[in-house]
């Protein structure tokens, strides 16, 4: 006896042709763009100092290790703290302003002030402040990290269903209870899409940090390679920092999957 | 102590008032009612007739204007202290990242000082299983149609096992064919337990089926017009819905709810 027809589902001879695309994909625009870099130099004759070959710059950066190792660690740790800071006064901020409309409404105000300053502009008084320390940069990727946190952070503790608001209340639970139980994990999805963001940002804050005034980091080395035309070194110094930024996106998407399973940016398709 | 006839839920003269940007609704006009211990009634009445403030009153989640709710003598609000409630929301209010299992046992987790923590694992299990959500107990709300989430929701009302229920339409959102299933499951399990339940609905049939008393609210301001005694036999399965004494009685409601509609 033969099975009828119906039973099994009609064969999809793409599958796997399109799952190994899905797979190389992210890769083919980078190879793409990395490619054209090196054609167009190559072919345009465009002088180094104006545009390197990629692969001279790749080359530079592999035979240094050590300097672009200390350099990146120091910029990378600078943007670290930057960012963690930001994110915990961030939820300090937002959870005072989620419970008090009126606390909200004095706070806004000095968010604003933040937000509009060019917080570069800043750094200067920073520097006054602590000198050659690592904090004025600390401060800086703070500050530039600080508003996309607050604001998302806001929006997640504040936009809680109404309902199951009330249903926590059926049963008296606590303001803690609400906070921890509902609204801090209602709020995960909006503070991961910050911290998206705002890995570029302390970024920036930290190298911004470092043109001031600074003996070491990528910021610095980027600043010297320019003023001594050091061409190798400055886009040695950009491929670093851009590999670090991707590589802690990469960290943080990693940690998405594993703690938002239940949300639907996670779901297939 | 609570005495032998003590009613389970008592309204007496209550009034209740709504202040939204400067206009003053009357929700609530004088309203007195006595819900006996294990007594399941609904709630029926137009948009606007404070039905769903009766039942916010007794879950203390609003507080009284004048007059007074009391469950088994105790304010509503002391009654919440202490988990006296069961509560099935219009939507199903899962938190989307536990569970099933998880959101079952949430309501028994919260609150722990008034010693309520619903029923044991196995048991909320068990409960899952009964109602047809055991290869489900793993999954997350997302996972699941309308009709379960609802199912999980009210589970998790039954897992904690409070004296009183309190419903919100909780049907509403589901389509025909689902509602029908869910009312003799609620009955079901509700039959199970003893609690006292407050159903609030738009639809008379449901009303009728699941209740020993159907209260008809009028509106503008929210009061009881009439009160629909049902003396169908309990158990009740889906069939007394084909019965001429079923008939009736949703007649009565829908007659007493144009009643109410005419007096506009």
């Amino acid at each position: 006896m033969t099975a009828p027809e119906f039973s099994t589902p009609p064969p999809e001879p793409s599958r796997r042709l399109r799952s190994f695309l899905m797979a190389i994909a992210p890769f083919t625009g980078i190879t793409i763009f990395f490619l054209s870099w090196e054609l167009y130099v190559r072919i345009s004759g465009v002088r180094p100092l104006t545009l390197p070959l990629p692969s001279d710059v790749l080359r530079h950066v592999i035979e240094n290790p050590e300097f672009y190792w200390r350099n990146g660690l120091v910029t990378f740790q600078e943007a670290f703290w930057g960012f963690w800071l930001a994110f915990i006064a961030a939820m300090v901020v937002a959870t005072v302003m989620a419970h008090s409309r009126f606390m909200e409404r004095a706070t806004m105000p000095v968010i604003v002030l933040i937000q509009s300053t060019p917080i570069a502009v800043l750094v200067p008084v920073f520097l006054l402040w602590f000198g050659f320390s690592p904090w004025p940069k600390i401060l800086t990727a703070a500050l530039f990290a600080w508003i996309p946190f607050v604001a998302n952070a806001l929006t997640g503790l504040r936009s809680i269903d109404a309902e199951t608001h009330e249903l926590l209340r059926s049963v008296n639970a606590s303001r803690w209870e609400v906070y921890w139980r509902l609204r801090i994990p209602h709020s995960l999805p909006y503070l991961f899409s910050a911290a998206r963001i705002c890995i570029g940002l302390a970024l920036v804050g930290a190298v911004v940090g470092e043109f001031f005034n600074s003996q070491e980091g990528l910021g610095n080395a980027a600043r010297v390679a320019q003023s001594r035309l050091l061409v190798d070194q400055l886009w040695g110094s950009v491929f670093v920092l851009a590999f670090i930024g991707v590589a802690s996106v990469i960290v943080l998407t990693a940690a998405e999957r594993r703690l938002l399973r239940w949300h639907s940016s996670q779901s297939v398709i | 102590m609570v005495a032998i006839n003590e009613p389970a839920i008592c309204f007496d003269s209550v009034s209740k008032w709504f202040r939204r940007k400067g206009q003053i609704t009357h929700a609530l006009a004088d309203v007195s009612l006595d819900i006996a211990p294990g007594e399941f009634v609904s709630l029926i009445g137009p948009s606007g007739c404070g039905k769903s403030t009766m039942l916010r009153l007794v879950g203390g989640l609003i507080p009284v204007d004048r007059g007074e709710v009391r469950i088994n003598g105790e304010s509503a609000g002391e009654a919440r202290r202490r988990k006296h409630y069961s509560f099935v929301p219009q939507h199903p209010a899962l938190l989307p990242w536990r569970t099933v299992k998880e959101n079952v046992a949430l309501l028994g987790q919260l609150n722990k000082r008034a010693g309520a923590a619903g029923i044991a694992a196995d048991a909320q299990l068990a409960l899952l299983h009964d109602i047809g959500l055991g290869p489900f107990v793993d999954s997350f709300p997302s996972e699941l149609s309308g009709g379960m989430q609802q199912r999980v929701s009210i589970a998790r009302a039954f897992a904690l096992g409070a004296p009183v229920m309190l419903l919100d339409e909780p049907f509403s959102a589901l389509d025909e064919i689902t509602r029908a299933d869910m009312k003799y499951l609620l009955l079901d399990l509700w039959s199970r337990t003893g609690s006292t339940a407050v159903f609030v609905t738009h639809s008379i049939p449901e009303a009728v089926a699941l209740s020993d008393r159907v209260v008809v609210l009028g509106n503008r301001p929210g009061h009881i017009r009439t009160i629909v005694d049902v003396d169908l036999e309990r158990p009740r399965q889906e069939d007394i819905e084909d019965s001429e004494q079923f008939h009736a009685l949703v007649s009565d409601v829908r007659s007493a709810l144009k009643a109410g509609f005419d007096s506009v």
